[in-house]
């Protein structure tokens, strides 16, 4: 029951991330559907590699909500009403998941309508990408953010506005899907899977390694509020 | 209205909980040590409560009042001792379902309209969301109901925050500074609530306004440096001084002048044994008493 509140309430409190990043995700597809010499050739190859950069700026209001929660003192009644720790911090990455899976839904259906109106066709190749690296690699990403973002802000004095853990750990959540964007333009089309699937299964282990971690350190007196 | 508040609160709580007997709860806490990163504010803390009554919490800042209550909350967990709710240990049954906690944090989740926060937590407690409209009624905050949080002064969220406790019933109350931010006035409203409470329930409520304490407070438990100072019957206490005043007419020349402060003449007695005869003294001289109170508030060398 507390995750559907918690869902509902970080779609309240992120939506307009949720917008601005689908918004900008979209935008990204036309522009390069538009200026693309042969867009039958680069989007099938770079569509699939953007979309996890703009899942993790959709899914930035479930970090949010577990730092506001924090610092506002929810946390603390929560686990007054007896809900453990973990549960909390679980509740933060599920709903970042629910909002990687939203935005992720959105462009990918919105951007696909997108390129089959402009006369892309829809390869074998496009579909694996999107299975293996896009969906694995945007939830993978969001959830490494939210993962970094809620220890952060849980071990570290509050700060407000781009100097906090809210502001900064997008930043370092996009850094492994920019990273893969670079260098699978580097790399020979026969190792194009084995990278972008690599970094992918690589960043899924970092987040269970780092969900894992944790435990040991956020003792319950880190979900109290600073204040 | 505060008075229909605390005379009808106990039937409406009572209502919603068919289960709970009056009184019958009982918080035992042994040799309990607790704090923070591994670094303990309490130690050797040790007390029984077993009769419905306020129990009032004192100590300076960093004494460990709010470690207290967050322990006692279960939402940290005893380094040493052992703390039993109803006779559960903490930790190792549901007590959190015994428990109604106020932090001094208002605990309020951003974004929200007052009754939405109030139905978050309804739905939290597994109540109606409807209670929330209850409570809001229940603390006279219909007017801030659809306001934002985050928009109302810092008293109209303490009033909010407070109306949370109502949601359900428990047997025991944590109150961590309730009144802190409110006009003497909203305050008044919500140790009147507050007394409602303690005909039944335990009621732990701490505080920085000696006076307040002294007003609604059966018990004390003073905290010093994190230990038991003092736990017991604050009208069992005695100030290291006992000064009254007396505001009188016609004492010039028979009560020393230079003892007057303002209106009142300082009397310092060996205790309050000592008033009646001083008054009697007074009376034969021909000096009109207007009033006696006492200066010295006994919770003060708590404090000190």
């Amino acid at each position: 029951m507390l995750e559907g509140i918690t869902i509902r309430r970080t779609l309240l409190i992120g939506w307009r991330y949720l917008a601005i990043g689908t918004a900008m995700g979209l935008l990204l597809t036309v522009i390069l559907l538009e200026s693309s010499k042969n867009p039958n050739v680069t989007f099938p190859s770079t569509f699939p590699l953007e979309v996890p950069i703009f899942a993790v700026l959709g899914a930035t209001g479930g970090l949010m909500t577990f730092s506001s929660d924090r610092t506002k003192g929810v946390l603390e009644y929560l686990l007054a009403y007896g809900v453990p720790p973990r549960t909390l911090f679980t509740n933060g990455l599920l709903a970042t998941a629910a909002l990687s899976g939203i935005i992720l839904g959105l462009i990918l259906s919105l951007g696909l309508v997108v390129a089959v109106a402009k006369g892309v066709p829809m390869t074998e190749g496009l579909w694996k990408s999107i299975a293996l690296y896009t969906i694995p690699m945007s939830f993978a990403s969001a959830l490494f953010t939210s993962t970094v973002g809620m220890i952060w802000s849980s071990i570290s004095t509050p700060r407000t506005g781009m100097n906090s853990p809210v502001g900064i750990a997008p930043m370092v959540g996009v850094g492994p899907t920019v990273l893969v964007l670079i260098l699978a333009e580097g790399v020979p089309s026969s190792e194009y899977y084995e990278v972008t699937v690599g970094a992918a299964l690589l960043l899924v282990a970092a987040v269970l390694a780092l969900v894992s971690l944790s435990a040991r350190l956020l003792g319950r007196e880190r979900f109290l509020s600073p204040l | 209205m505060t008075e229909d508040l605390a005379a009808n609160i106990r039937p409406n709580l009572g209502a919603r909980t068919p289960l709970r007997s009056a009184g019958g709860h009982r918080i035992e806490v042994q040799g309990l040590s607790s704090g923070y990163h591994g670094q303990p504010i309490l130690h050797d803390v040790s007390f029984t409560m077993e009769e419905p009554a306020i129990y009032v919490i004192l100590g300076p800042n960093g004494a460990g009042k709010t470690t207290l209550f967050r322990t006692l909350a279960g939402i940290l967990q005893p380094y040493r001792g052992t703390i039993r709710i109803d006779g559960i240990e903490t930790g190792r049954g549901r007590t959190a379902s015994r428990l109604q906690y106020l932090s001094h944090i208002d605990g309020f989740p951003d974004g929200l309209r007052v009754v939405e926060g109030l139905r978050f937590y309804a739905a939290v407690e597994g109540v109606p969301a409807s209670e929330a409209d209850r409570v809001i009624q229940l603390l006279g905050i219909e007017p801030l109901r659809d306001r934002f949080f985050s928009e109302l002064s810092a008293g109209q969220k303490k009033r909010c925050s407070v109306a949370r406790v109502f949601l359900q019933e428990r047997g025991i109350y944590l109150l961590d500074e309730p009144t802190s931010n409110l006009d003497p006035k909203l305050a008044r409203e919500i140790r009147d609530l507050v007394l409602g409470l303690s005909r039944n329930d335990l009621v732990l409520y701490s505080s920085h306004n000696l006076f307040e304490a002294k007003e609604i407070g059966k018990y004390v438990l003073a905290l010093r440096d994190g230990k038991v100072g003092y736990f017991g019957l604050l009208s069992e206490l005695r100030p290291a001084r006992y000064v009254i005043g007396v505001r009188a007419t016609g004492a010039e020349g028979i009560l020393p002048a230079d003892s007057k402060r303002g209106e009142y003449y300082l009397q310092e007695l060996a205790g309050p044994e000592e008033v009646p005869k001083l008054v009697a003294e007074l009376a034969a001289k021909g000096v009109q008493i207007r009033e006696v109170k006492e200066m010295e508030n006994p919770l003060e060398d708590l404090f000190t």
